[in-house]
């Protein structure tokens, strides 16, 4: 049989090269729908401008006031802005955190924080909040304050205010807010955000880097 | 009003429980039926003595088409689509392994002999060769389960389509050395249709693994869905696994016991071998 000539060896070779580097692409991505900034590895969108953790006060789902910049001090905190209503992005984003902190040890567990404020005072009691967040996590903070108190404090963190939606339906309207979760670490500045499309296995891999250090005095860059 | 889709895909809103039209999939289970009824009506040549009853056949038929519809159209067609992974394998159990047996059950012997001679004998012979099929089976069942290209194709309508007529088309030509009469191999009797259907058993092993035993969600659209009833992403996921493992081999199973039962009674009446 004769031999294939250099350049047809040469261009299967490129074929196969390339048919590999899309392969490996492909089983990569793993089908994500969210086209996230993956700086320096990291699945979140890394922020430019860190958000620094502002000191605000809401009650909690006990009644008692809540102090988040004391309470979560030392701890990775995900703060996040929602309703109990709400049809999806809300409750994807916490049971994706609630599922992928279940298979943390306790040790790596312990030293999250997931803190959930209602943007929806007026459906959101704290008994309903309290009861929709233990059907993900009963660890998992729920705040709750007036709709200007809340929005106040969604612009503190530089994100858009909530707004209602009751034109379609009075009685069972939408919340508009923001859609990602902010991640402070130890040096009480978020430096990434989850947008909604955050996968499982994403927080797999950013959350125990975050606990580790990630962006704080250890793992600085 | 409600909006009017032609085929179920992946829409990305909340589950309600109105009912929503997909006029695709009745002009699609319609074309089935007319098909149908012109190759009943059609004259044969030579009626062979022994071909199986018309109510048999008919009813054949129309479990087939009714599975079809039933799972293609709503509710269980728009959950599987962008909902719930585990009605989407029962989606991919019905249209590749119960509803493709049916159709070919329903069709005449007479008319498998006529298609037989109008096509050409050596590409038609490879194309329904047993390993050729089984290949085939195999290579669909896991490209079509591959993440990208479930997510790819599940957000639109015509790539849902695409996917339910490849996993019928797929399950017809599977089916085919098991079901159809034509074309004749000599070595291609019960026992070997049986051992077919028990190879076929074995290989959906490696995606009923992957989908069983992979600790994070791999699809997603089933995964950034919004919530349906409270089961979660990875149980959803896990009993999608094991409804591919344990539903398929269920149906196989059952057909591999009729295969036998019919090779005992044909052995008992001193008789021999073709189905």
């Amino acid at each position: 049989m004769r031999e294939p000539s250099q350049p047809l060896r040469r261009r299967c070779l490129a074929i196969l090269a390339t048919l590999i580097t899309l392969a490996g692409a492909a089983c990569g991505e793993e089908g994500r729908s969210a086209d996230l900034d993956r700086a320096d590895g990291w699945q979140g969108a890394v922020l430019e401008n860190p958000v620094p953790k502002v000191d605000f006060t809401l009650s909690d789902t006990e009644g008692r006031p809540f102090h988040f910049a004391s309470e979560t001090e030392g701890s990775l905190t995900l703060l996040f802005f929602g309703y109990t209503n709400c049809p999806d992005i809300c409750p994807i984003h916490l049971a994706s955190i609630a599922a992928v902190m279940r298979d943390f040890p306790h040790e790596l567990r312990s030293r999250v924080r997931v803190v959930f404020v209602s943007t929806d005072p007026q459906r959101d009691t704290p008994e309903r909040l309290r009861t929709w967040l233990d059907g993900f996590d009963k660890s998992f903070v729920g705040l709750l304050g007036t709709v200007e108190q809340v929005n106040a404090i969604e612009q503190s963190f530089g994100l858009t205010p909530s707004f209602v939606d009751q034109a379609q339906n009075p009685e069972r309207y939408l919340v508009g807010h923001a859609a990602q979760v902010l991640a402070f670490t130890t040096d009480n500045l978020a430096h990434i955000a989850y947008p909604f499309g955050t996968r499982q296995s994403d927080w797999a891999k950013d959350l125990p880097r975050l606990v580790r250090g990630g962006f704080g005095p250890r793992e600085a860059r | 009003m409600t909006e009017v889709l032609w085929w179920c895909a992946a829409r990305g809103v909340e589950w309600t429980w109105t009912w929503q039209a997909y006029p695709g999939v009745w002009l699609f289970v319609a074309a089935l039926v007319v098909a149908f009824v012109r190759l009943e009506r059609r004259e044969v040549d030579a009626p062979l003595p022994h071909a199986s009853s018309p109510m048999w056949r008919r009813t054949a038929f129309l479990g087939g088409a009714a599975a079809l519809w039933l799972v293609l159209d709503w509710p269980i067609g728009a959950l599987g689509a962008g909902y719930l992974a585990s009605v989407h394998m029962i989606q991919f159990l019905v249209l590749a392994l119960i509803a493709p047996p049916l159709l070919l059950l329903s069709i005449r012997e007479e008319d498998y002999r006529d298609l037989a001679r109008r096509l050409p004998e050596g590409p038609f012979r490879s194309v329904t060769h047993p390993l050729v099929t089984l290949a085939t089976f195999t290579t669909v069942l896991a490209a079509t389960h591959w993440p990208p290209v479930v997510d790819t194709l599940m957000p639109t309508q015509a790539g849902n389509m695409l996917l339910d007529l490849t996993w019928l088309a797929t399950g017809l030509l599977f089916w085919w050395p098991v079901v159809a009469p034509v074309p004749v191999r000599r070595s291609w009797g019960y026992p070997m249709k049986m051992g077919y259907l028990i190879a076929a058993t074995l290989v959906n092993t490696g995606t009923f693994a992957y989908l069983t035993f992979t600790a994070l969600p791999v699809f997603a659209t089933y995964e950034l869905a919004p919530p349906f009833s409270g089961i979660s992403t990875r149980d959803d996921q896990t009993l999608a696994g094991l409804l591919m493992k344990i539903g398929g081999a269920a149906i196989l199973w059952t057909a591999i016991t009729v295969l036998f039962a019919r090779w005992y009674r044909e052995s008992e009446r001193g008789g021999s071998t073709p189905a």
